[in-house]
């Protein structure tokens, strides 16, 4: 694919209308160190570049020059910045440029600049872009549902021109999809908390509690809604002994006898916040411990006894959180 | 890429290959291939890869010091007239030759565009090669520094605009710790910027509201340490920090090491990568607890990114890059292989070298 772009170019130094301006070569010094080995259509490519930059020609072929260049090293932030100077002096069509950028984002969706530019140009054509936008990062999802640029850009859009509507539903659609998508969660939580149209966290908690226990008991092992359901709480340990239902979800998951490391976790921290566990959740931490042997007296230290076993990954982790398991009264 | 088959990923080797990983450094030293040349405006980031990674082994000499200074020196910032600066304008270090024009008065080039990243890649070059950096013009590179804060306490990475994130929060913190001044940036509004990217599961993300990521966490942690708003003993329930949750940052960190293979991934429920070795393994170290880290099986995992011809990849079974190496070697010094210098972990700066 490339060889083929590759023999379609024909060097600049070869276009009548480019035939007035002398490129200006890198000058790398007398002992350049870590030298790259470019290729000659990079090499002729930044030459004129640097060409048209020390003459600030802000013209119709500067800026298809840029592109040229935005090609070969997207990264370039010196080239993005001479191109936003040539669109604003030619007062260039923003929408002809979004569309450039739609095609380049597609090829290489995971660079900053790409991004910064995208920003600047949504910034400038205003709220009637921002359905646009969101059209534009739901196509990058799916192809990759956790790019992190263009989840910055979508929560930037929706900060900056709008467009809530339908977002909480696009979350779900995502986290059906794919229940272990962490960017989706976090999107989720983005919007409870911070969308003009819900009414914020603490009217939403109710549902979304018992939307987190809901994707726990599908797959207790993920991480992402245990960290949902904290959230929801704001990590206020006594908030969450104080919540029945988060209680019940630890003991259905122990009940279930697999995949229980993310409900003695948080069983741990609510015995830390002086919840009184039940008999029964008693038993079932029992019923799950692989040694029947565990010699601890209190709740708490026998729970990081047996996350030591049963996740050993971070057994130095469970012994050192037993010792410092608050004085029972 | 397409033919990868014909690379050679057989016979995993189970021990670190120094000497390999050595000459790996010594060939990127000599020149970077043309896959490199799209991060071509990032020459002195890779360049800084490539020196500090020597200076790890404690192979320096296989460079030329002077060389390395002169170049390093050569992209440096000044304002036309000596002293006055015209404001807004920032006097850092250029990221390479293709954003910095020698003074023409007029147009576009008169904007220089020297870049906070390559501002803290270029000090910590010149400080691994041993360059006194007091000789640095450094009043005018900090005050001029001071105008890329923004009111939310971020940072823009070049004057004439682009993205703010913790990235640059660090780059400042790291800058104004290596020249031992911190009139480059207010340290208060960096804090309350930093508070503001803890995400609801404790890790950090880039700016406020977004994916706890980590290595947004490591610049968050590690700016906090530069910038003093860590104590010593940051897990003990005394010091427990009232800038920032530790407990829970803690929890989110070391439940990046992933049971199945001992990596460390970026995010929740995402593939593990070599590079998060450094980010979270580091994190960890900065607040004293990376004794909790499975270092055999996070050394099992990066050994199955080592390349057999030297360097690592972010994932097993791919070819080897500049990046993933550099982290990579960063995270075995961190696990103490031996015959490596030891890092300062909150600027990825060797500590002292080990004798010969």
């Amino acid at each position: 694919m490339k060889g083929e772009e590759e023999r379609e170019r024909i060097p600049i130094k070869e276009r009548p209308e480019w035939a007035d301006v002398r490129p200006v070569p890198q000058d790398d010094g007398p002992n350049p160190v870590v030298p790259i080995d470019y290729t000659d259509d990079f090499t002729e490519t930044m030459d004129y570049f640097r060409a048209v930059y020390l003459a600030d020609e802000r013209s119709p072929r500067a800026l298809h020059l840029t592109k040229e260049a935005i090609l070969l090293n997207s990264g370039n932030y010196t080239v993005w910045q001479f191109r936003r100077l040539i669109l604003d002096a030619l007062n260039a069509d923003l929408h002809e440029e979004l569309q450039f950028l739609d095609q380049i984002t597609r090829e290489n969706a995971k660079n900053y600049q790409i991004w910064y530019h995208r920003r600047w140009l949504a910034e400038k054509l205003g709220e009637h872009v921002a359905s646009k936008e969101h059209e534009f990062s739901r196509e990058i999802f799916c192809k990759d549902a956790k790019n992190y640029h263009a989840w910055s850009h979508r929560q930037w859009v929706l900060q900056a021109l709008g467009g809530w509507e339908g977002e909480l539903s696009y979350c779900s659609e995502l986290i059906k999809d794919d229940i272990f998508n962490n960017s989706a969660w976090n999107q989720r939580y983005f919007v409870v908390s911070k969308s003009p149209l819900l009414g914020g966290l603490e009217v939403m908690r109710d549902s979304e509690v018992a939307y987190a226990i809901e994707a726990i008991l599908t797959k207790p092992e993920n991480e992402s809604p245990w960290r949902y359901l904290r959230g929801l709480h704001k990590n206020d340990g006594k908030s969450l002994a104080n919540d029945p239902r988060v209680a019940s979800v630890c003991l259905d998951v122990l009940t279930g006898k697999t995949d229980y490391i993310h409900a003695l976790n948080m069983i741990l921290d609510l015995l830390c916040h002086r919840h009184q566990p039940s008999k029964e959740l008693k038993d079932a931490v029992d019923a799950v411990s692989p040694d029947p042997n565990l010699s601890d007296v209190g709740l708490a230290e026998k729970v990081c006894s047996i996350l030591k076993l049963v996740d050993p990954m971070r057994s130095n982790y469970w012994e050192w959180r037993k010792s410092t398991v608050p004085a029972q009264d | 890429m397409e033919d990868e088959e014909l690379w050679d990923f057989d016979s995993e080797s189970l021990s670190f290959e120094k000497d390999r990983h050595i000459y790996y450094l010594e060939m990127m030293y000599r020149g970077l291939p043309a896959p490199y040349q799209g991060q071509e405006i990032n020459r002195l980031t890779l360049a800084y890869f490539v020196i500090s990674g020597l200076d790890i082994f404690a192979a320096l000499d296989r460079i030329d010091k002077e060389a390395v200074i002169n170049w390093v020196l050569s992209l440096q910032a000044y304002p036309k007239n000596d002293r006055t600066f015209e404001n807004g304008q920032f006097y850092g270090f250029h990221g390479s030759r293709s954003s910095q024009f020698q003074s023409d008065n007029s147009g576009a080039a008169k904007l220089n565009a020297s870049h906070l990243a390559s501002t803290y890649c270029a000090l910590a070059i010149l400080k691994t090669v041993g360059y006194d950096l007091s000789q640095i013009d450094s009043e005018l590179l900090l005050k001029s520094m001071r105008t890329l804060q923004q009111p939310n306490g971020c940072f823009m990475p070049v004057h004439t605009g682009g993205e703010t994130d913790l990235r640059f929060v660090f780059c400042a913190a790291a800058i104004c710790s290596m020249l031992k001044n911190w009139t480059g940036m207010d340290r208060e509004k960096a804090k309350e910027f930093i508070r503001n990217c803890q995400s609801y599961d404790g890790g950090f993300g880039l700016i406020p509201v977004a994916e706890s990521h980590g290595g947004a966490t490591y610049c968050a942690v590690a700016s906090l340490k530069l910038m003093g708003f860590l104590g010593e003993d940051s897990l003990s329930e005394k010091a427990s920090s009232d800038v920032i949750n530790v407990p829970l940052l803690l929890d989110w960190s070391l439940q990046k090491q992933a049971f199945e293979d001992g990596g460390f991934r970026g995010r929740a429920n995402k593939p593990t990568d070599t590079c998060y070795a450094f980010w979270v393994g580091g994190t960890l170290r900065i607040l004293q607890a990376d004794k909790f880290i499975n270092e055999e099986a996070l050394r099992g995992f990066l050994l199955t990114c080592q390349y057999k011809y030297g360097g690592f990849s972010k994932f097993p079974r791919v070819l080897p890059d500049i990046y993933h190496s550099y982290y990579g070697f960063c995270a075995f010094s961190m696990l103490r292989e031996p015959g490596l210098n030891p890092l300062c972990v909150e600027l990825v700066d060797v500590l002292s070298p080990i004798p010969p």
